[in-house]
């Protein structure tokens, strides 16, 4: 399950209406998640939760789901 | 009888040859992998044998293009499947890792930045006033910037754990040897590739239809057009262009356009066939470029193994990096993969500009992106099929501007077919140039209206194939090989990206 304020952070920084995030979820299913626009997300998602990834993190996440286990791993230690 | 001198000339087709590889299309390619392929139905129920007789076929096929120089590909080869395992065995995210993994990364790079680029660096050097050196005797091996990434994608791959390190060597040395990527690509992913030696190596008659569809389609597209068009006209207008009116030059420009794609992926499209009829799907490496409606759309449709292989281990992790200065992060991130990409192809100016020039594309459509969409939105062209159109030609022609920089030998070549193109235009000579190059012309546009064609066309084929009894393909096989022999004008000419 993908939490509604990790949905919404998405939403809002690629500026669309709605999407049904599931945890298969990757970027290029996304309209506007692009590899340029990928930063970005990455950004909004960190300002959000007031937390820092490394940059091997990052490279690592395949699907939106692992993008939510990181922020809970984040934010519980 | 045979005399000696026919022992002799036999002997020699199997010896290294710079002249003559065994490209795809040679009858001595088709004769020993026909003989490849008798094997794999004899040891159909041996897997071990099977894998071993691809890998001895695939050893003989690099030697038979890089002489001595295969014995590179088999140092690299064990080193890189060593340093697998040395990285795998030390601990996340420490510091001993990563040191390991930059060892491994500067070695690799090492050898190719010596093969490829020693001699451009001194020409640097020479030309800045830094001393004077004389370039050095270096053999470039062939297919090294391809298996070099292969390995590298492998081994970065194991440290960011999303791969772990293969044990066997021999499925190793298949990855790296397999013959019909080794040359020109596409760049596999290990990720991708190993799991399916450790399958069934079984094909469906679907399979089948795909890969005859796949061969023939490469064969026509790598000698009907790509081949013809080059030695009968590209090329001499590249030559002298100023000896051509300024619509001849335009017309060569989509001509290189067209031969660029059709040799290339004509050259893929016989490897991935047959990697299929050895039971290997290999990585798609194009998808119909020319219909990208943006230039980032047509990276992503264009020599896509390479292109993504430096998206996901150079512009991410760059842009990782840069990510607290937004927009100068993305921008940079994007033109340092960009000149990678031009250097890539080879050390010359010429490549870097053409790397640089598409990262200046995708900069400007980035940093114009919102000025776009309220434009479209405002002017209600939003999502209508003639702004498709409208792009696709845009992105079409920046994408043949590129080409005339990557094809010439010098920038003043670029500049004399610009000034043809722009002020000794000569629309009267139209008349004139479809009766002289008639053929030349059918072909441009034949292989133009096949590339706008909806997708599904192909599919269709590649059904009706596999539904042909045996003795129906064999024949259909024998006519496109006979067209073929028909149309090639002089011996093979060699792929154009093997200087790569």
């Amino acid at each position: 399950m993908i939490s509604d304020r990790l949905k919404k952070t998405i939403l809002t920084e690629l500026e669309i209406e709605d999407f049904d995030f599931v945890d298969e979820t990757t970027a290029n299913q996304v309209p506007n998640w692009d590899s340029l626009n990928h930063i970005n997300v990455i950004l909004a998602v960190e300002k959000e939760f007031k937390i820092k990834f490394k940059g091997a993190e990052i490279l690592r996440i395949k699907n939106v789901g692992e993008l939510e286990q990181l922020i809970n791993a984040k934010l519980s230690g | 009888m045979f005399n000696s001198i026919d022992i002799i000339k036999l002997i020699n087709l199997f010896v290294y040859d710079p002249h003559n590889p065994l490209l795809f299309g040679t009858s001595l390619f088709l004769f020993l992998f026909f003989g490849l392929l008798v094997f794999y139905r004899i040891f159909a129920n041996n897997k071990n044998i099977r894998i071993i007789g691809v890998l001895v076929f695939s050893l003989f096929f690099y030697y038979k293009a890089a002489g001595a120089f295969f014995i590179i590909l088999i140092v690299s080869t064990i080193f890189n499947f060593y340093a697998g395992k040395i990285i795998a065995s030390l601990k996340t995210d420490t510091t001993k890792r990563l040191l390991f993994l930059i060892i491994t990364l500067v070695i690799n790079l090492g050898a190719l930045g010596y093969f490829k680029y020693t001699n451009f660096f001194l020409q640097i050097l020479n030309d800045i006033h830094l001393g004077k050196f004389e370039p050095l005797d270096i053999f470039l091996p062939i297919g090294i910037s391809f298996y070099t990434f292969k390995a590298l994608s492998y081994v970065i791959d194991i440290y960011l754990e999303t791969f772990q390190p293969v044990k066997s060597f021999r499925d190793f040395s298949l990855f790296m040897f397999f013959f019909p990527n080794i040359l020109i690509g596409p760049i596999d992913r290990a990720a991708t590739f190993i799991p399916q030696i450790e399958g069934d190596q079984s094909i469906t008659k679907g399979d089948i239809g795909k890969a005859i569809f796949l061969i023939m389609f490469g064969l026509l597209k790598k000698v009907a057009v790509a081949d013809y068009i080059s030695i009968n006209f590209v090329d001499r207008v590249f030559e002298v262009p100023l000896r051509f009116t300024g619509f001849e030059n335009l017309m060569a420009a989509y001509g290189y356009a067209i031969q660029m794609y059709c040799d290339f992926s004509g050259y893929t499209d016989m490897a991935l066939g047959i990697a299929l009829l050895l039971g290997f799907n290999l990585t798609e490496n194009f998808r119909w470029p020319y219909k990208a409606t943006s230039i980032a759309d047509f990276w992503r449709r264009w020599h896509i193994s390479l292109s993504s292989w430096l998206l996901d281990y150079l512009f991410r992790p760059l842009q990782i990096k840069f990510r607290n200065v937004q927009p100068i992060g993305n921008i940079a991130a994007l033109m340092i993969t960009f000149i990678v990409i031009g250097l890539w192809h080879g050390a010359s100016w010429m490549y870097i500009v053409f790397g640089a020039i598409h990262g200046f594309y995708i900069t400007f459509s980035l940093l114009t992106k919102k000025i776009k969409k309220k434009f479209f939105e405002l002017t209600h062209l939003a999502d209508t099929k003639s702004l498709k159109v409208v792009q696709i030609i845009i992105t079409f022609h920046l994408v043949v501007f590129a080409f005339i920089i990557f094809r010439a030998p010098d920038f003043m070549t670029v500049s004399n077919i610009l000034s043809q193109i722009f002020n000794s235009f000569h629309p009267e000579v139209i008349p004139q140039f479809l009766s002289g190059y008639t053929f030349i012309f059918e072909l441009m546009a034949f292989a133009m209206l096949v590339h706008y064609l909806p997708e599904g066309w192909r599919y269709k084929v590649q059904e009706w194939l596999s539904n042909t009894p045996l003795i129906g393909q064999a024949l259909i096989l024998a006519v496109v090989i006979w067209i073929v022999i028909q149309v090639k004008s002089a011996d093979l000419q060699p792929y154009l990206y093997f200087k790569f």
